[in-house]
Protein backbone atom coordinates (compact mmCIF):
# COMPACT_ATOMS: atom_id res chain seq x y z
CA UNK A 1 0.00 0.00 0.00
CA UNK A 2 3.18 2.75 0.78
CA UNK A 3 3.23 3.29 -2.70
CA UNK A 4 1.74 6.32 -5.72
CA UNK A 5 0.74 5.97 -8.92
CA UNK A 6 0.14 8.10 -11.61
CA UNK A 7 -3.06 7.52 -13.44
CA UNK A 8 -4.07 9.56 -16.42
CA UNK A 9 -7.38 10.72 -16.81
CA UNK A 10 -8.58 12.21 -19.72
CA UNK A 11 -8.86 14.15 -22.33
CA UNK A 12 -11.53 12.15 -23.60
CA UNK A 13 -14.81 11.65 -21.42
CA UNK A 14 -14.36 12.84 -18.19
CA UNK A 15 -17.57 14.34 -17.39
CA UNK A 16 -19.12 16.34 -20.58
CA UNK A 17 -17.15 14.75 -23.45
CA UNK A 18 -14.90 17.31 -23.48
CA UNK A 19 -11.19 17.52 -23.70
CA UNK A 20 -8.84 17.81 -20.42
CA UNK A 21 -6.26 15.72 -18.79
CA UNK A 22 -6.06 15.20 -15.61
CA UNK A 23 -2.38 13.33 -14.40
CA UNK A 24 -3.58 12.32 -10.74
CA UNK A 25 -1.09 11.43 -8.45
CA UNK A 26 -2.61 8.18 -6.54
CA UNK A 27 -2.53 6.93 -3.16
CA UNK A 28 -4.19 3.28 -3.09
CA UNK A 29 -7.45 4.97 -4.40
CA UNK A 30 -7.60 8.39 -2.52
CA UNK A 31 -6.16 11.25 -4.79
CA UNK A 32 -2.87 12.70 -3.57
CA UNK A 33 -2.32 15.40 -6.73
CA UNK A 34 -3.76 16.59 -9.42
CA UNK A 35 -2.16 18.40 -12.92
CA UNK A 36 -4.45 20.00 -15.92
CA UNK A 37 -3.37 19.88 -19.21
CA UNK A 38 -5.64 21.89 -21.30
CA UNK A 39 -5.13 23.41 -25.01
CA UNK A 40 -7.17 20.41 -27.18
CA UNK A 41 -9.77 22.20 -28.42
CA UNK A 42 -8.17 25.88 -28.98
CA UNK A 43 -9.68 27.38 -32.05
CA UNK A 44 -7.77 30.88 -32.10
CA UNK A 45 -11.25 32.80 -31.74
CA UNK A 46 -9.59 35.65 -30.01
CA UNK A 47 -7.45 36.27 -33.53
CA UNK A 48 -10.48 34.99 -35.75
CA UNK A 49 -12.91 37.57 -34.23
CA UNK A 50 -10.11 40.26 -35.39
CA UNK A 51 -11.17 39.42 -39.18
CA UNK A 52 -14.76 40.30 -38.58
CA UNK A 53 -16.91 42.87 -38.29
CA UNK A 54 -18.69 44.19 -35.33
CA UNK A 55 -22.04 42.45 -36.88
CA UNK A 56 -20.51 38.94 -37.67
CA UNK A 57 -18.79 38.94 -34.15
CA UNK A 58 -22.20 38.71 -32.68
CA UNK A 59 -22.58 35.19 -34.02
CA UNK A 60 -18.91 34.18 -33.96
CA UNK A 61 -18.85 35.03 -30.03
CA UNK A 62 -22.07 33.14 -29.82
CA UNK A 63 -20.72 29.95 -31.34
CA UNK A 64 -17.88 30.05 -28.42
CA UNK A 65 -20.09 27.57 -26.38
CA UNK A 66 -23.52 26.40 -26.55
CA UNK A 67 -24.90 26.29 -23.28
CA UNK A 68 -23.81 30.08 -22.35
CA UNK A 69 -24.32 30.97 -25.60
CA UNK A 70 -26.16 33.42 -25.03
CA UNK A 71 -23.96 35.56 -22.45
CA UNK A 72 -20.96 35.39 -25.16
CA UNK A 73 -22.37 37.63 -27.78
CA UNK A 74 -24.80 39.64 -24.63
CA UNK A 75 -21.16 40.27 -22.95
CA UNK A 76 -19.29 41.40 -26.29
CA UNK A 77 -22.51 43.90 -27.52
CA UNK A 78 -22.60 45.64 -24.45
CA UNK A 79 -19.00 46.20 -23.90
CA UNK A 80 -19.51 47.37 -27.48
CA UNK A 81 -22.47 49.41 -26.58
CA UNK A 82 -19.88 51.17 -24.18
CA UNK A 83 -17.68 52.02 -26.87
CA UNK A 84 -20.52 53.70 -28.83
CA UNK A 85 -22.63 55.33 -25.78
CA UNK A 86 -25.94 53.46 -27.20
CA UNK A 87 -28.88 53.15 -24.96
CA UNK A 88 -30.73 50.75 -25.29
CA UNK A 89 -34.89 50.82 -24.91
CA UNK A 90 -36.34 49.55 -21.79
CA UNK A 91 -38.30 46.84 -23.34
CA UNK A 92 -35.33 45.45 -24.83
CA UNK A 93 -33.15 45.02 -21.17
CA UNK A 94 -36.19 43.17 -20.02
CA UNK A 95 -36.42 40.99 -23.37
CA UNK A 96 -32.53 40.45 -22.50
CA UNK A 97 -33.55 39.14 -19.31
CA UNK A 98 -35.94 36.62 -20.18
CA UNK A 99 -33.65 35.38 -23.11
CA UNK A 100 -30.63 34.90 -20.60
CA UNK A 101 -32.73 33.48 -17.80
CA UNK A 102 -34.22 30.59 -20.50
CA UNK A 103 -30.63 30.05 -21.04
CA UNK A 104 -29.55 29.42 -17.70
CA UNK A 105 -32.71 27.73 -16.34
CA UNK A 106 -31.57 24.75 -19.26
CA UNK A 107 -27.82 24.84 -18.86
CA UNK A 108 -28.63 24.50 -14.36
CA UNK A 109 -30.88 21.38 -15.60
CA UNK A 110 -28.18 20.00 -18.40
CA UNK A 111 -25.89 20.00 -15.70
CA UNK A 112 -27.59 18.37 -12.88
CA UNK A 113 -28.58 15.88 -15.05
CA UNK A 114 -24.71 15.03 -15.91
CA UNK A 115 -24.14 14.62 -12.63
CA UNK A 116 -26.95 12.18 -11.66
CA UNK A 117 -25.24 10.68 -15.04
CA UNK A 118 -21.66 10.23 -13.15
CA UNK A 119 -23.11 8.76 -9.85
CA UNK A 120 -24.52 6.18 -12.08
CA UNK A 121 -28.63 7.27 -11.62
CA UNK A 122 -29.16 7.41 -15.16
CA UNK A 123 -33.81 7.06 -14.90
CA UNK A 124 -33.02 10.44 -12.93
CA UNK A 125 -30.51 11.66 -15.71
CA UNK A 126 -33.39 11.40 -18.35
CA UNK A 127 -36.04 12.44 -16.65
CA UNK A 128 -33.67 15.65 -15.79
CA UNK A 129 -33.57 15.91 -19.55
CA UNK A 130 -36.84 15.44 -20.52
CA UNK A 131 -37.89 18.29 -18.12
CA UNK A 132 -35.32 20.08 -20.04
CA UNK A 133 -36.66 19.40 -23.52
CA UNK A 134 -39.81 22.07 -22.72
CA UNK A 135 -36.98 24.82 -22.42
CA UNK A 136 -35.56 23.47 -25.73
CA UNK A 137 -38.84 24.01 -27.41
CA UNK A 138 -39.51 27.09 -25.90
CA UNK A 139 -36.64 28.25 -27.13
CA UNK A 140 -36.95 26.92 -30.23
CA UNK A 141 -40.23 28.29 -30.79
CA UNK A 142 -39.28 31.66 -29.93
CA UNK A 143 -35.78 32.18 -30.70
CA UNK A 144 -35.56 30.20 -33.82
CA UNK A 145 -32.62 27.35 -32.26
CA UNK A 146 -32.77 25.15 -29.03
CA UNK A 147 -28.93 26.26 -28.20
CA UNK A 148 -28.26 29.41 -29.99
CA UNK A 149 -30.64 31.83 -29.49
CA UNK A 150 -29.74 35.10 -31.39
CA UNK A 151 -31.69 37.09 -29.22
CA UNK A 152 -29.39 40.21 -28.67
CA UNK A 153 -27.91 43.21 -31.82
CA UNK A 154 -25.90 45.93 -30.77
CA UNK A 155 -29.21 48.49 -30.21
CA UNK A 156 -31.51 46.00 -28.68
CA UNK A 157 -32.53 42.69 -29.07
CA UNK A 158 -33.38 40.82 -32.61
CA UNK A 159 -36.84 39.14 -31.22
CA UNK A 160 -40.44 40.45 -29.80
CA UNK A 161 -42.19 38.82 -28.27
CA UNK A 162 -46.69 39.15 -28.64
CA UNK A 163 -49.36 38.47 -26.96
CA UNK A 164 -49.61 34.98 -27.69
CA UNK A 165 -45.81 33.76 -27.32
CA UNK A 166 -46.08 35.27 -24.11
CA UNK A 167 -49.06 33.27 -23.04
CA UNK A 168 -47.25 30.30 -24.66
CA UNK A 169 -44.09 30.97 -22.67
CA UNK A 170 -45.67 31.32 -19.18
CA UNK A 171 -47.68 27.78 -20.09
CA UNK A 172 -44.59 25.90 -20.68
CA UNK A 173 -42.90 27.52 -17.52
CA UNK A 174 -45.35 26.60 -15.51
CA UNK A 175 -45.88 23.25 -17.03
CA UNK A 176 -41.62 22.31 -15.30
CA UNK A 177 -42.65 23.31 -12.26
CA UNK A 178 -44.04 20.73 -10.91
CA UNK A 179 -41.48 18.01 -12.42
CA UNK A 180 -38.78 20.05 -11.02
CA UNK A 181 -39.83 20.45 -8.01
CA UNK A 182 -39.89 16.69 -7.46
CA UNK A 183 -36.30 16.32 -9.07
CA UNK A 184 -35.11 18.45 -6.80
CA UNK A 185 -36.39 16.73 -4.32
CA UNK A 186 -34.92 13.65 -5.40
CA UNK A 187 -31.35 15.21 -5.84
CA UNK A 188 -31.84 16.49 -2.45
CA UNK A 189 -32.99 13.35 -0.64
CA UNK A 190 -32.30 10.42 -2.43
CA UNK A 191 -29.50 8.05 -0.59
CA UNK A 192 -27.89 7.63 -3.68
CA UNK A 193 -27.52 10.83 -5.26
CA UNK A 194 -26.40 12.25 -1.13
CA UNK A 195 -24.29 9.29 -0.70
CA UNK A 196 -22.19 10.68 -3.90
CA UNK A 197 -22.24 13.92 -3.28
CA UNK A 198 -22.39 14.86 0.24
CA UNK A 199 -18.99 15.94 1.83
CA UNK A 200 -17.38 15.30 -1.76
CA UNK A 201 -15.03 17.82 -3.47
CA UNK A 202 -15.24 20.16 -0.48
CA UNK A 203 -13.73 23.48 -1.30
CA UNK A 204 -13.93 26.03 2.02
CA UNK A 205 -14.86 29.66 1.95
CA UNK A 206 -11.12 30.89 2.44
CA UNK A 207 -10.44 28.84 -0.70
CA UNK A 208 -13.01 30.26 -1.88
CA UNK A 209 -12.46 33.50 -1.81
CA UNK A 210 -8.43 32.90 -2.18
CA UNK A 211 -8.98 31.74 -5.88
CA UNK A 212 -11.49 33.92 -6.97
CA UNK A 213 -14.09 31.27 -7.88
CA UNK A 214 -16.83 32.25 -9.47
CA UNK A 215 -20.81 31.85 -10.04
CA UNK A 216 -22.67 28.82 -8.79
CA UNK A 217 -19.27 26.98 -7.55
CA UNK A 218 -18.55 29.88 -4.69
CA UNK A 219 -22.12 30.13 -4.06
CA UNK A 220 -22.14 26.90 -3.17
CA UNK A 221 -19.65 28.08 -0.37
CA UNK A 222 -21.53 30.55 0.72
CA UNK A 223 -19.41 33.15 -0.98
CA UNK A 224 -22.04 36.14 -2.84
CA UNK A 225 -20.52 37.12 -5.87
CA UNK A 226 -23.82 37.09 -8.31
CA UNK A 227 -22.60 40.07 -11.20
CA UNK A 228 -26.32 40.57 -11.32
CA UNK A 229 -26.71 41.91 -7.82
CA UNK A 230 -23.51 44.09 -7.42
CA UNK A 231 -22.77 44.98 -10.61
CA UNK A 232 -26.42 44.68 -12.17
CA UNK A 233 -26.94 45.20 -16.07
CA UNK A 234 -30.30 45.05 -18.11
CA UNK A 235 -32.71 44.82 -16.03
CA UNK A 236 -31.34 42.79 -13.16
CA UNK A 237 -32.08 45.88 -10.82
CA UNK A 238 -35.64 47.03 -11.36
CA UNK A 239 -36.50 43.03 -10.22
CA UNK A 240 -36.99 41.48 -7.03
CA UNK A 241 -34.66 38.63 -6.72
CA UNK A 242 -32.55 37.13 -3.91
CA UNK A 243 -28.99 35.14 -4.53
CA UNK A 244 -29.17 31.73 -3.84
CA UNK A 245 -26.33 30.76 -1.41
CA UNK A 246 -25.55 27.35 0.09
CA UNK A 247 -22.93 26.75 2.83
CA UNK A 248 -22.39 23.01 2.66
CA UNK A 249 -18.97 23.94 0.48
CA UNK A 250 -19.35 20.13 -1.35
CA UNK A 251 -20.78 18.97 -4.51
CA UNK A 252 -24.06 18.46 -3.34
CA UNK A 253 -24.31 22.40 -2.11
CA UNK A 254 -22.97 23.35 -5.97
CA UNK A 255 -25.85 20.73 -7.32
CA UNK A 256 -28.73 22.46 -5.00
CA UNK A 257 -27.70 25.71 -5.85
CA UNK A 258 -28.03 25.17 -9.45
CA UNK A 259 -31.34 23.97 -9.11
CA UNK A 260 -32.73 26.77 -6.51
CA UNK A 261 -31.42 28.93 -9.45
CA UNK A 262 -33.74 27.40 -12.01
CA UNK A 263 -36.42 28.18 -9.89
CA UNK A 264 -35.26 31.91 -9.54
CA UNK A 265 -34.82 31.71 -13.60
CA UNK A 266 -38.74 30.96 -14.01
CA UNK A 267 -39.52 33.56 -11.74
CA UNK A 268 -37.78 35.93 -12.97
CA UNK A 269 -39.05 35.33 -16.44
CA UNK A 270 -42.50 35.63 -14.86
CA UNK A 271 -41.59 39.23 -13.13
CA UNK A 272 -40.43 40.51 -16.78
CA UNK A 273 -43.03 39.42 -18.47
CA UNK A 274 -45.63 41.05 -16.27
CA UNK A 275 -43.52 44.02 -16.02
CA UNK A 276 -42.04 44.26 -19.54
CA UNK A 277 -42.96 47.79 -20.91
CA UNK A 278 -43.89 48.72 -24.47
CA UNK A 279 -42.10 50.43 -27.19
CA UNK A 280 -39.36 49.43 -29.33
CA UNK A 281 -36.91 46.88 -29.20
CA UNK A 282 -34.11 48.46 -30.71
CA UNK A 283 -32.33 51.63 -31.32
CA UNK A 284 -33.10 52.90 -35.10
CA UNK A 285 -30.13 52.50 -37.29
CA UNK A 286 -27.13 50.64 -36.83
CA UNK A 287 -24.60 53.12 -34.80
CA UNK A 288 -21.27 53.53 -35.42
CA UNK A 289 -18.36 52.47 -33.26
CA UNK A 290 -15.82 54.94 -32.58
CA UNK A 291 -12.56 55.18 -31.84
CA UNK A 292 -12.17 53.48 -28.23
CA UNK A 293 -12.41 50.76 -25.27
CA UNK A 294 -15.16 48.65 -23.10
CA UNK A 295 -15.38 46.32 -20.99
CA UNK A 296 -18.17 44.72 -19.95
CA UNK A 297 -19.74 42.00 -16.69
CA UNK A 298 -22.04 39.52 -16.53
CA UNK A 299 -23.52 36.05 -14.95
CA UNK A 300 -23.37 33.53 -17.25
CA UNK A 301 -24.49 30.28 -16.05
CA UNK A 302 -20.99 29.36 -14.90
CA UNK A 303 -20.41 32.36 -13.01
CA UNK A 304 -18.75 35.89 -14.14
CA UNK A 305 -17.83 36.51 -18.04
CA UNK A 306 -15.68 39.62 -19.30
CA UNK A 307 -15.55 41.01 -22.20
CA UNK A 308 -12.90 43.32 -23.08
CA UNK A 309 -13.05 45.13 -26.95
CA UNK A 310 -11.21 47.61 -28.36
CA UNK A 311 -12.41 49.42 -31.24
CA UNK A 312 -9.55 51.75 -33.77
CA UNK A 313 -12.92 53.93 -35.61
CA UNK A 314 -13.23 51.07 -38.21
CA UNK A 315 -15.31 48.32 -38.92
CA UNK A 316 -13.63 45.95 -37.29
CA UNK A 317 -12.16 45.60 -33.60
CA UNK A 318 -8.53 46.09 -32.98
CA UNK A 319 -8.48 43.53 -30.18
CA UNK A 320 -10.66 41.47 -27.90
CA UNK A 321 -10.17 39.45 -25.07
CA UNK A 322 -12.84 37.53 -23.08
CA UNK A 323 -12.47 35.70 -19.53
CA UNK A 324 -14.47 32.83 -18.83
CA UNK A 325 -15.87 31.28 -15.53
CA UNK A 326 -14.29 27.69 -15.70
CA UNK A 327 -10.67 29.86 -16.13
CA UNK A 328 -11.27 30.64 -12.54
CA UNK A 329 -13.26 27.80 -11.01
CA UNK A 330 -10.12 24.54 -12.77
CA UNK A 331 -7.50 25.96 -10.52
CA UNK A 332 -10.00 25.06 -7.52
CA UNK A 333 -10.29 21.61 -8.81
CA UNK A 334 -6.66 20.88 -7.61
CA UNK A 335 -8.01 21.97 -3.72
CA UNK A 336 -11.46 19.57 -4.54
CA UNK A 337 -10.30 16.65 -5.07
CA UNK A 338 -6.73 15.51 -3.12
CA UNK A 339 -8.42 13.32 -0.57
CA UNK A 340 -11.46 12.09 -2.55
CA UNK A 341 -11.43 8.88 -4.32
CA UNK A 342 -10.83 8.40 -8.19
CA UNK A 343 -14.50 7.46 -9.06
CA UNK A 344 -15.34 10.99 -7.42
CA UNK A 345 -12.93 12.82 -10.15
CA UNK A 346 -15.47 13.32 -12.66
CA UNK A 347 -18.23 14.01 -10.37
CA UNK A 348 -16.00 16.42 -8.89
CA UNK A 349 -15.10 17.97 -11.99
CA UNK A 350 -18.94 18.21 -13.24
CA UNK A 351 -19.43 20.22 -10.19
CA UNK A 352 -17.61 23.25 -11.51
CA UNK A 353 -19.72 22.92 -14.14
CA UNK A 354 -16.98 22.81 -16.67
CA UNK A 355 -16.32 24.44 -20.00
CA UNK A 356 -13.41 24.09 -21.84
CA UNK A 357 -14.53 25.20 -25.07
CA UNK A 358 -15.07 28.59 -23.52
CA UNK A 359 -11.97 28.23 -21.72
CA UNK A 360 -9.70 27.19 -24.54
CA UNK A 361 -11.73 29.47 -27.55
CA UNK B 1 -35.58 5.51 -3.91
CA UNK B 2 -39.60 5.97 -3.83
CA UNK B 3 -39.27 9.61 -5.11
CA UNK B 4 -38.36 8.21 -8.57
CA UNK B 5 -40.91 5.31 -8.35
CA UNK B 6 -43.66 7.59 -8.71
CA UNK B 7 -41.88 9.30 -11.71
CA UNK B 8 -41.34 5.84 -12.88
CA UNK B 9 -45.05 4.36 -12.95
CA UNK B 10 -46.42 7.57 -14.47
CA UNK B 11 -44.02 7.68 -17.37
CA UNK B 12 -45.11 3.79 -17.65
CA UNK B 13 -48.92 4.75 -17.64
CA UNK B 14 -48.10 7.65 -20.23
CA UNK B 15 -47.45 7.27 -24.13
CA UNK B 16 -44.21 7.53 -25.40
CA UNK B 17 -42.65 11.01 -25.48
CA UNK B 18 -40.24 10.47 -28.65
CA UNK B 19 -42.10 11.95 -31.76
CA UNK B 20 -42.49 9.09 -34.59
CA UNK B 21 -40.66 11.01 -37.29
CA UNK B 22 -39.55 10.15 -39.84
CA UNK B 23 -42.42 7.91 -40.45
CA UNK B 24 -44.44 10.42 -38.95
CA UNK B 25 -45.46 14.20 -37.71
CA UNK B 26 -42.55 16.25 -35.63
CA UNK B 27 -42.76 19.46 -34.18
CA UNK B 28 -41.12 22.05 -36.36
CA UNK B 29 -41.95 25.77 -34.94
CA UNK B 30 -43.10 28.51 -37.13
CA UNK B 31 -40.01 30.67 -36.15
CA UNK B 32 -37.32 27.78 -36.89
CA UNK B 33 -34.27 29.38 -38.38
CA UNK B 34 -33.80 26.25 -41.06
CA UNK B 35 -32.37 26.65 -44.63
CA UNK B 36 -32.06 30.31 -46.06
CA UNK B 37 -34.48 31.06 -48.71
CA UNK B 38 -34.29 33.70 -51.64
CA UNK B 39 -36.96 35.75 -53.39
CA UNK B 40 -35.09 37.67 -56.58
CA UNK B 41 -38.21 39.98 -57.12
CA UNK B 42 -37.12 41.62 -53.78
CA UNK B 43 -33.52 41.39 -54.09
CA UNK B 44 -31.48 45.16 -54.05
CA UNK B 45 -28.38 43.81 -54.92
CA UNK B 46 -27.35 45.83 -51.90
CA UNK B 47 -24.49 43.31 -50.71
CA UNK B 48 -25.73 43.42 -46.79
CA UNK B 49 -26.21 39.75 -46.42
CA UNK B 50 -22.63 38.94 -47.68
CA UNK B 51 -21.18 41.98 -45.11
CA UNK B 52 -23.35 40.65 -41.80
CA UNK B 53 -22.61 36.76 -42.92
CA UNK B 54 -19.93 35.69 -40.29
CA UNK B 55 -18.88 32.35 -41.98
CA UNK B 56 -18.68 33.29 -45.71
CA UNK B 57 -21.90 31.54 -47.08
CA UNK B 58 -22.77 34.25 -48.98
CA UNK B 59 -21.58 35.41 -52.08
CA UNK B 60 -22.91 38.78 -53.76
CA UNK B 61 -20.99 39.85 -56.89
CA UNK B 62 -21.40 41.31 -60.49
CA UNK B 63 -22.64 39.19 -62.92
CA UNK B 64 -19.62 38.06 -65.65
CA UNK B 65 -21.41 39.29 -68.76
CA UNK B 66 -22.52 42.29 -67.12
CA UNK B 67 -26.14 41.54 -66.99
CA UNK B 68 -27.04 42.01 -63.18
CA UNK B 69 -25.95 40.80 -59.89
CA UNK B 70 -26.06 37.49 -58.55
CA UNK B 71 -26.40 35.75 -55.51
CA UNK B 72 -24.80 32.32 -54.68
CA UNK B 73 -25.25 30.92 -51.10
CA UNK B 74 -23.56 27.34 -50.08
CA UNK B 75 -25.36 25.49 -47.42
CA UNK B 76 -22.35 23.63 -46.30
CA UNK B 77 -21.12 26.20 -44.93
CA UNK B 78 -23.90 28.62 -44.06
CA UNK B 79 -24.41 28.53 -39.62
CA UNK B 80 -28.18 29.18 -39.37
CA UNK B 81 -27.47 32.27 -37.32
CA UNK B 82 -30.44 34.46 -39.38
CA UNK B 83 -28.01 37.68 -39.71
CA UNK B 84 -28.77 37.74 -42.97
CA UNK B 85 -32.43 37.87 -42.61
CA UNK B 86 -32.19 39.58 -39.74
CA UNK B 87 -30.23 42.78 -41.41
CA UNK B 88 -32.00 41.80 -44.95
CA UNK B 89 -33.78 45.33 -45.89
CA UNK B 90 -36.58 44.01 -48.39
CA UNK B 91 -36.51 40.61 -46.75
CA UNK B 92 -35.32 39.69 -49.92
CA UNK B 93 -33.30 36.84 -47.35
CA UNK B 94 -35.15 34.92 -45.08
CA UNK B 95 -34.65 31.71 -42.64
CA UNK B 96 -37.46 29.37 -44.24
CA UNK B 97 -38.57 26.34 -41.34
CA UNK B 98 -37.01 23.44 -43.18
CA UNK B 99 -34.39 21.51 -41.76
CA UNK B 100 -33.56 18.95 -44.04
CA UNK B 101 -30.27 19.86 -44.64
CA UNK B 102 -28.80 16.60 -46.13
CA UNK B 103 -27.33 16.50 -49.61
CA UNK B 104 -25.71 14.31 -52.05
CA UNK B 105 -21.46 14.26 -51.63
CA UNK B 106 -21.31 15.84 -55.44
CA UNK B 107 -23.42 18.92 -54.24
CA UNK B 108 -20.74 19.42 -50.99
CA UNK B 109 -18.76 22.35 -52.80
CA UNK B 110 -21.45 24.29 -55.20
CA UNK B 111 -23.98 26.56 -54.59
CA UNK B 112 -27.06 25.38 -53.29
CA UNK B 113 -28.98 28.96 -54.48
CA UNK B 114 -27.82 30.31 -57.80
CA UNK B 115 -29.76 33.24 -58.62
CA UNK B 116 -29.93 36.70 -58.89
CA UNK B 117 -30.89 40.01 -60.33
CA UNK B 118 -30.61 41.43 -63.86
CA UNK B 119 -30.10 45.02 -64.54
CA UNK B 120 -32.78 47.06 -66.28
CA UNK B 121 -32.39 50.15 -68.38
CA UNK B 122 -32.80 53.62 -67.41
CA UNK B 123 -35.58 55.38 -68.94
CA UNK B 124 -33.44 58.06 -70.79
CA UNK B 125 -30.29 56.91 -71.33
CA UNK B 126 -30.35 53.68 -71.68
CA UNK B 127 -27.91 52.54 -69.01
CA UNK B 128 -27.71 49.94 -67.36
CA UNK B 129 -28.56 49.98 -63.09
CA UNK B 130 -30.37 48.19 -60.52
CA UNK B 131 -34.29 48.27 -60.64
CA UNK B 132 -36.20 50.17 -58.26
CA UNK B 133 -37.68 47.77 -55.42
CA UNK B 134 -41.72 48.27 -54.32
CA UNK B 135 -40.57 46.69 -51.11
CA UNK B 136 -37.89 49.61 -50.56
CA UNK B 137 -40.15 52.47 -51.92
CA UNK B 138 -42.85 51.88 -49.72
CA UNK B 139 -40.46 52.60 -46.90
CA UNK B 140 -39.33 55.65 -48.37
CA UNK B 141 -42.03 57.09 -49.59
CA UNK B 142 -45.71 58.16 -47.54
CA UNK B 143 -47.32 57.66 -51.63
CA UNK B 144 -45.56 56.24 -54.71
CA UNK B 145 -47.06 58.87 -57.07
CA UNK B 146 -46.75 58.82 -60.57
CA UNK B 147 -44.09 60.89 -60.33
CA UNK B 148 -42.37 58.83 -57.80
CA UNK B 149 -42.32 56.22 -60.57
CA UNK B 150 -41.13 58.50 -62.93
CA UNK B 151 -37.68 59.24 -60.97
CA UNK B 152 -37.22 55.72 -60.46
CA UNK B 153 -37.10 54.80 -63.71
CA UNK B 154 -33.99 56.65 -64.29
CA UNK B 155 -30.65 56.58 -63.46
CA UNK B 156 -29.37 58.33 -60.60
CA UNK B 157 -27.12 60.07 -63.42
CA UNK B 158 -30.39 61.23 -65.21
CA UNK B 159 -32.46 61.89 -62.08
CA UNK B 160 -29.52 64.63 -60.86
CA UNK B 161 -29.77 66.23 -64.09
CA UNK B 162 -33.85 66.36 -64.14
CA UNK B 163 -33.93 67.70 -60.71
CA UNK B 164 -31.30 70.04 -61.75
CA UNK B 165 -33.54 71.08 -64.78
CA UNK B 166 -36.42 71.78 -62.62
CA UNK B 167 -34.38 74.47 -60.25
Amino acid sequence: MGETYKVPVGPIHIALEEPVYFKVTVHGETVEHVDILSGFVHRGMEALVLRRNFLQNMIITERTCSLCSNNHPFTYIMAVEKIAGVKIPPRAEYLRVIADEVKRAASHLFNVSMLAHLVGFHSLMTQTMETREVLQDVKESIWGNRMDLGANTIGGVKYDLDKEQIRYLIKQLNSIKKPIRELAAIYRDNRIVRARTEGVGVLSKEDTLRLGVVGPTARGSGVNNDIRLIYPYAAYDKLDWDVVLEDGCDVRARALVRLREVFQAINLVEQCLKALPDGPVKTKGFPRIPKGEGVARTEAPRGELFFYVKSDGSSKPERMKWRVPTYLNWEALKVMMPGNKIADISVIFNSIDPCISCTER
Amino acid sequence: MAGFFKIAIRNFLNSPTTDPYPFGETFTPENYRGIIDYTPELCIGCNTCEYVCPSGAIRVREKEDGSGISFSFWLNTCSHCGNCGYYCPTDAVFNSNDFHTARHQSEKFIPTIDDGISYVQCSNCKQKMKRPVEALLARAYEEITEEVRHQTSLCPECRRMKRFERM
